[in-house]
């Protein structure tokens, strides 16, 4: 059985426990490793978290291990907004069976709030909508308010 | 093209052809009004704040169509005082009205009121975001006193004032992007223009001249649009004053005008126009007003359906 780390080099120890069957989320800025693992669980996912460990690519990371579940890649799009440098990795066996860079849509919907304290779907409930209008660095534009905004200006809704 | 049931929301919604369509319907019933354009048609004013000037020159356009119209004037008289949502209202508001005028204090509002609307909505101001009617009456007031803007012929328009808070001013940059125009901005220190729109009028082909005086904009420009200074945007009342006292324009700094000049102000004007203006031949901005009432009623009567867009 191959277990070597997914995340590490093979002369590494392992920071976090390995999984056989799931998705490990790496390369998360340690700072919104917490509110990754936030975003992507559900109470009922057996989940492993790394926090502020060593990375030669981003200095410090984090690590999310969702053990038993294969997440949907496109469903982890708002990733996007947070930890656009994260990879996504599917395990079967140990083994790493596919590995993705985090996609971006062409619009976040109903995944971050408005930063505008003063756009309506900060007052009304009404889903949040963003288009993308620049890609490197990330920028998108409210649907309403059409203010324009970095990603790292907005803050998840979960 | 077709304007029937669409929503005037953003005026970055709209191209050249478009803007270039809604003008000469403008012209049309400017030139030979149309009493009965809008019979049978009722409008839905939802004034969720106070807002006159708009509302009656909405009011006007349409009474003057033949049209008819419901509608409150402040938050205070509608169900949003006992909490209805806005979708809500709207949907409540679509079974009684051919087309919904709307004017809100947050940002968005008429975004998400257009996509739970049936009918047409037309934004009439959400909070600083856009307020499209006056870029198109703004616009249909130059086209009509320099027809070069339409032949592609270059304008001198200068903006002065409060260029960083001031919605007319950003939706109308927005609309000349798609005219041959050179913008001349004068503001004073901290109500700029923001960046973005800058680098947006110089992507679109602009030139952008800043000067150092208003009498400057005066000497030069083709058309001056001014614009209010608001006290609340100045914590230093000293310096409000004294700001004041810069940006304001009298009949003795109009000598050294181009003949040609027109002095353009969205109103309600205090103290940056002297009323010794209001008598030379470079003041424009009632007439400007008045132009709300041919716009009004192009656009309520393309989408509508009671008026066909010709390209």
């Amino acid at each position: 059985m191959n277990r070597e780390p997914i995340t590490t080099s093979a002369s590494r120890v392992r920071q976090v426990e390995a999984i056989a069957n799931g998705t490990v989320i790496d390369h998360i800025p340690a700072e919104v490793t917490l509110a990754v693992a936030r975003l992507l669980t559900t109470t009922d996912d057996q989940v492993f978290i790394g926090m502020n460990l060593r990375s030669t690519r981003i200095g410090r990371k984090g690590v999310v291990k969702i053990s038993g579940r294969e997440l949907d890649v496109q469903a982890a799009a708002a990733l996007a907004l947070i930890a656009p440098s994260a990879t996504i990795c599917i395990i079967r066996n140990y083994e790493v069976v596919g590995k993705n860079q985090i996609p971006i849509p062409e619009v976040f919907a109903d995944v971050a709030a408005c930063a505008n304290p003063n756009c309506v779907t900060n007052h009304e409930r009404w889903p949040t909508r963003f288009l993308v209008i620049d890609r490197n660095p990330l920028q998108v534009r409210c649907h309403y308010c059409e203010r324009a905004f970095a990603a790292d200006e907005l803050t998840l809704l979960r | 093209m077709n304007f029937h049931g669409r929503h005037i929301i953003s005026i970055a919604d709209f191209n050249r052809a478009e803007i270039l369509a809604v003008l000469r319907a403008s012209r049309e019933l400017a030139e030979r009004p149309r009493p009965e354009l809008l019979a049978k048609r009722q409008m839905a004013t939802l004034f969720f704040e106070p807002s006159t000037r708009t509302r009656l020159s909405f009011e006007a356009a349409m009474h003057r169509c033949g049209g008819q119209v419901i509608g409150f004037s402040d938050a205070a008289s509608s169900s949003t005082k006992k909490g209805e949502s806005l979708a809500d209202t709207i949907r409540m508001v679509e079974q009684y009205a051919d087309v919904i005028v709307m004017r809100h204090p947050r940002d968005g509002s008429a975004r998400l009121a257009s996509s739970v609307s049936r009918v047409p909505v037309i934004n009439g101001g959400d909070g600083a975001n856009q307020h499209p009617s006056q870029t198109f009456l703004d616009l249909f007031t130059i086209a009509s006193l320099f027809p070069q803007l339409e032949r592609g012929e270059e304008l001198k328009i200068a903006f002065a004032g409060d260029l960083k808070y001031g919605r007319t001013v950003h939706s109308l940059v927005t609309a000349l992007g798609h005219f041959r125009v050179r913008l001349l901005l004068v503001a004073p220190d901290g109500l700029e223009l923001p960046e973005h729109y800058l680098t947006e009028a110089r992507a679109a082909g602009l030139e952008v001249d800043i000067l150092p005086s208003l009498q400057d904009a005066v000497n030069q420009a083709d058309v001056l649009y001014m614009t209010r200074l608001q006290e609340e945007r100045f914590p230093d009342p000293l310096e409000f004053d004294h700001i004041k006292a810069t940006y304001r324009i009298t009949a003795a700094m109009l000598r050294s005008a181009r003949p040609e000049l027109r002095i353009l102000h969205p109103l309600p004007r205090v103290g940056e126009i002297a009323p010794d203006v209001d008598a030379t031949p470079h003041a424009h901005y009632f007439q400007q007003a008045g132009n709300g009432i041919p716009v009004r009623q192009a656009l309520v009567g393309l989408v509508t359906g009671s008026l066909e867009a010709k390209s």
